[in-house]
């Protein structure tokens, strides 16, 4: 439990330590996040975007943000840390890797929740956009999340093994601003569209996500409709097979030497 | 007394991207006794890196085992990772947004140095040692080549591992650098007993560091010795000839097999002294010349001309070996037209 106590926050001070010498880089960032999402509401509601209809939009657009930011520190992230040396530094902790792992993404998480809050909080006062807090989104919002952690492992286990990945990473995550059902009502979409939308990392999960938070709909109401347990398959799904890759990943990054290879 | 490091028939074989199957390593047999400073001398390719990253579990073997104090690399991963600390060659190591201070902390608790009391004084022993006390501060990105690798020879013993490795550790320093490092390495082993195994293309620092040393090729395995021992095989009756002013052309033909040079004015005479012309013939033939003698003195061997020679045999013999394997190839493709 120390051990476990002490990897999560070495990991999350070091995150930190560099986040904060990129910080003119993370300010634009931020800045151009909450940019683009006034951007593209405006875009969406033909130029009169009115707060009730923006509510919904901005809490897939926060859980898209998660995604980005999982999906690029299990790739870009890994990806660098092969050019430096320090991912060959880091398989040669006599703690298992896979804690290392999961430091990461709880350090991850950490950074992505505060991000989120400072922009979330922005645009909320900006716009007057009201999300409520409800306790009963807590564990669909942890299902959600717990999914596209697999997801980002998923894409960490192939930059292992393939290391142009990261183009494929960059399609996949504005794929998802799109696709998620953020902006864009997924059921409008074509049939084969829809089915595609539905099977990507978090569109179950915001679509569960809003009926809990925003439509004040119970727990046992979500999961009589089916839409928890699907939430659940798909989290269990994305969790199993993303931690599976990874481990795939890492057996053939050290019998072809690629640890430290790019 | 227990190896250090124990290799037994390792070898590894990388497989293109065309298909074609390339062996890096082996069948290597290796033992390195503690407290003792090994290297690892061959030229690019000749599997050192790979052996160095098999023994820090970075690369599977394809077959064979490597054993840290005891501890096989593949099955006790844990244990035997505590016995090392790696500094590898060509990457950063350490990460360049933090300071010294921070790089030794994190790499410190990701190697299980969990009492924080105990990492920080390490921590500040390792920074003051390395003369990084006073920039403890500063972006490791800001330093100079050679604080960059102090940082990450700090961060590979900030576990105080009994085995490290280095990969090239003095590549692309300057000489007082280099030297730093150099002595840092030395202190390493013989103050406080850590086994030292180094790969290096700088023989001259082989052969000053060295207790033992192992040379490569292709994969294989050349020699193993210690370093006295591999300079003796190869001490051979090599004498050097120092005469005054410069001496014309036609009189040093009086030594056959010597090369002249000049130097500082004077003519050098090098070359090999056996049955045919002893060390007497060589002043005997300069006083029967007329010349000026200064000095007749034994010429030794250094690690850089047994290095060339050997890999040069092993070329040689790697040729002969694939020139009877094309031949066997043309015999049996010839009986299997004839038949």
């Amino acid at each position: 439990m120390v051990l476990t106590g002490t990897v999560l926050l070495n990991e999350c001070q070091k995150r930190l330590i560099i986040l904060w010498s990129y910080r003119f880089n993370f300010m634009l960032e931020t800045f151009m996040i909450g940019f683009l999402f006034v951007g593209i509401s405006f875009f969406v509601s033909g130029g009169r975007p009115a707060p009730e209809q923006m509510a919904p939009a901005l809490l897939g657009y926060l859980t898209w943000f998660f995604a980005v930011f999982a999906i690029s520190d299990m790739s870009q992230g890994i990806r660098e840390e092969t050019q430096t040396g320090t991912l060959e530094q880091m398989y040669m902790s006599p703690l298992p890797s896979g804690l290392l792992l999961a430091g990461r993404s709880v350090a991850s998480l950490f950074i992505s929740s505060g991000m989120v809050i400072l922009i979330g909080g922005i645009l909320m006062l900006l716009l007057g956009i009201r999300i409520p807090v409800r306790l009963e989104g807590v564990p669909v919002f942890a299902l959600t999340i717990t999914g596209l952690y697999g997801f980002a492992f998923f894409m960490g286990g192939a930059t292992l093994v393939f290391k142009q990945v990261n183009a494929l990473s960059n399609l996949l995550t504005n794929m998802l601003l799109f696709l998620n059902g953020s902006f864009l009502t997924v059921e409008r979409m074509p049939g084969w569209m829809e089915a595609f939308a539905r099977s990507l990392p978090s569109t179950q999960g915001i679509d569960v996500l809003r009926r809990v938070v925003l439509d004040n709909m119970s727990l046992a109401s979500v999961w009589q409709d089916g839409s928890l347990v699907w939430l659940t398959v798909h989290t269990v799904v994305f969790l199993f097979a993303g931690w599976g890759v990874f481990l795939w990943g890492e057996r053939v990054a050290r019998r072809r030497g690629l640890l430290g290879q790019y | 007394m227990k190896a250090a490091i124990k290799i037994e028939s390792l070898s590894k074989t990388f497989r293109s991207r065309g298909g074609n199957e390339v062996e890096a390593v082996s069948r290597l047999d290796l033992t390195v006794e503690p407290g003792q400073v090994f290297g690892f001398l061959g030229s690019n390719g000749a599997g050192k890196t790979t052996t160095l990253k098999m023994a820090c579990g970075l690369v599977m073997p394809t077959t064979g085992t490597v054993q840290l104090n005891g501890y096989d690399v593949s099955r006790q991963r844990g244990q035997a990772m505590q016995q090392i600390g790696a500094v590898l060659e060509g990457t950063r190591n350490v990460y360049w947004r933090m300071n010294a201070w921070q790089n030794l902390l994190y790499f410190g608790r990701i190697k299980g140095v969990s009492a924080s009391s105990v990492l920080k004084a390490r921590a500040e022993q390792l920074l003051r040692e390395l003369d990084l006390w006073d920039r403890r501060k500063d972006p490791v990105g800001e330093f100079s080549r050679g604080m960059q690798q102090k940082v990450a020879i700090g961060a590979a013993l900030i576990s105080d591992p009994p085995i490290v490795l280095l990969d090239e550790p003095a590549l692309g320093l300057d000489v007082q650098a280099s030297r730093t490092v150099q002595e840092w390495i030395i202190q390493l082993a013989k103050e406080r007993g850590k086994t030292v195994v180094l790969t290096t293309h700088q023989l001259d620092m082989a052969e000053s560091l060295c207790d033992r040393v192992a040379i490569m090729s292709r994969g294989r395995l050349l020699t193993h010795r210690p370093t006295g021992e591999l300079l003796d095989l190869f001490r051979r009756e090599f004498y050097q000839v120092r005469l005054r002013g410069l001496v014309e052309a036609e009189k040093t033909g009086a030594f056959p097999g010597f090369t002249a040079s000049q130097e500082n004015g004077h003519t050098v005479l090098s070359g090999e002294v056996g049955e045919e012309l002893s060390v007497f013939d060589l002043v005997e033939r300069a006083r029967l010349a007329g010349m000026d003698l200064i000095s007749v003195t034994p010429a030794e061997p250094n690690l850089e001309e047994i290095f060339v020679e050997m890999i040069e045999r092993a070329e040689e013999t790697s040729a002969k070996d694939s020139g009877l394997e094309q031949g066997a190839g043309r015999v049996s493709a010839g009986v299997e037209i004839r038949g």
